[in-house]
């Protein structure tokens, strides 16, 4: 009875749902996730984003990076993130370029990377607004392509997403030498 | 007086209020000190040189260390919710943070209880959340790009990494349609300043200015220049400036900037930062109208 009672409805706060095959990895989850400094709301999903149980765990989308990771740290299974907003679009995969002569700028998303094209080194990052960014930022310049840490590895936001999608295509780019 | 409230990229920073004074490069507030580099430090440096050329009150900072796991963004933001009234900032310029759309809400709910209504700036992600919680049109200012102008004419979305692709592929010249989309939505503050290859300046869902000179299309890629362009807007705001004659000379002293600076994508912005006492000395005059502008501090 008392899952019963823990169950709310949507708050307006959220605007992304975790999607769980089973209420005992939804109530971990939650449990993890305010561990780790996350708000979430236990609720039930809305019929049309129900996949598995009838649990699921509301949260800031823009923490969904770091909520990734404390799952995989945690061993926490769930099946999906999605975000909650009806007609929300999915994440963005398309890339840009911007060829600064001896440097390519790469966008994805929000986010800016940019690198000299015969060293690789990351020589600028720029765009975005959460407060991982300029951390982000200071690690990641100096270095190669291949040697800079991931962002996804080490930031908690969607931003950070967006720079780990212009890194991966930077370290495509520079490897096969097309940074035209 | 002007608030800056932000996070900076160190984790063990605790909240620190204060006026900002500058140490070389860094930045001091309440005895913390941070870089000046991209994100709330640029923002924060532009607002200060504005206010040091002018001789204004230099602008109080509300920040927290944050690296992403949101424990200083809800410091910054339940410091202003309990204080906002009584601060009672002319200004108050929110940058980088984890953005909460419920403290959001909160801190416009609280807004409207000072006596007089203070100039409310956003970018970064405090636009983000602004535009998310729906409360947009309590903001004076906003100052995206071209990415940001397309999340502000998304109607569901709640960050730019899920904004529809068909507004994200959306061509530069199309950035007019995007400003009217935000506004019918509300998405958008009552003036924004579109950052870009040609800076729009928009009063009520109207264009009444674009910049697009000097060109120094290499600015795009360097982190902070967006930053520095909203540190600008607020100062100049507190100066006394009409917000679109905020908007128009922030834009342009920022291009102008730039251009003096010499810049590469490798280029650092503190390296423009560095560039606005001249550039104000040498075009502020022109620009503002007002050539003899005289602040009221005394050093």
């Amino acid at each position: 009875m008392e899952l019963f009672k823990r169950k709310k409805r949507l708050s307006a706060d959220g605007d992304g749902l975790v999607l769980f095959a089973d209420v005992q990895e939804a109530l971990k989850a939650e449990k993890v996730l305010k561990k780790a400094g996350h708000w979430v709301n236990l609720v039930a999903p809305p019929p049309e984003l129900r996949k598995g149980c009838d649990l699921a765990v509301e949260i800031h989308l823009t923490e969904q990076p770091g909520i990734e990771r404390a799952f995989a740290e945690k061993d926490v299974a769930y099946l999906e993130i999605v975000p909650l907003r009806e007609g929300c679009s999915e994440l963005l995969d398309i890339v840009q370029l911007t060829d600064f002569g001896d440097w390519v700028m790469v966008k994805a998303g929000n986010m800016k990377l940019t690198f000299e094209k015969g060293s690789g080194v990351i020589v600028n990052t720029s765009g975005g607004g959460c407060p991982d960014i300029p951390l982000m930022h200071a690690e990641l310049l100096g270095k190669t392509v291949l040697d800079a840490p991931k962002p996804k590895d080490i930031g908690f936001t969607l931003c950070a997403l967006m720079l780990h999608r212009a890194l991966e295509e930077s370290i495509a780019l520079h490897a096969v030498g097309d940074t035209r | 007086m002007m608030i800056i409230a932000g996070t900076v990229p160190d984790k063990a920073m605790p909240l620190a209020v204060g006026t900002v004074d500058a140490d070389g490069d860094w930045l001091v507030v309440d005895g913390r000190s941070f870089p000046c580099t991209q994100g709330t430090g640029a923002m924060v440096s532009a607002a200060l040189a504005v206010c040091d050329y002018l001789k204004l009150e230099r602008p109080t900072a509300v920040i927290a260390g944050d690296i992403g796991e949101g424990k200083g963004s809800r410091a910054i933001y339940e410091h202003l919710i309990a204080n906002v009234k009584s601060l009672a900032p002319e200004v108050l310029a929110l940058h980088y943070w984890l953005p909460d759309m419920a403290q959001t809400k909160e801190l416009c709910e609280a807004v409207e209880k000072c006596d007089t209504r203070p100039i409310m700036v956003a970018d970064a992600a405090s636009m983000y959340s602004a535009k998310a919680s729906g409360m947009a049109p309590r903001f004076d200012v906003f100052t995206p790009d071209a990415t940001e102008m397309a999340f502000l004419a998304d109607p569901v979305a709640t960050h730019p990494a899920y904004i529809n692709r068909h507004l994200f592929d959306t061509d530069v010249t199309r950035t007019p349609d995007l400003i009217g989309a935000a506004y019918e939505n509300g998405g958008a503050a009552r003036l924004l300043l579109v950052k870009g290859a040609m800076d729009y300046v928009v009063r009520d869902g109207e264009i009444i200015e674009t910049i697009e000179e000097p060109s120094v299309p290499v600015l795009e890629a360097i982190g902070g220049t967006g930053d520095t362009i909203t540190g600008l807007v607020a100062a100049f705001a507190c100066a006394g400036l009409e917000l679109h004659e905020a908007a128009i000379i922030a834009a342009k002293a920022n291009r102008m900037a730039g251009k003096m600076a010499g810049p590469t994508p490798a280029t650092r912005v503190v390296e423009i930062i560095r560039q606005f006492p001249a550039v104000f000395q040498q075009y502020l005059c022109e620009w503002s109208g007002a050539c003899c502008i005289e602040g009221g501090r005394s050093d």
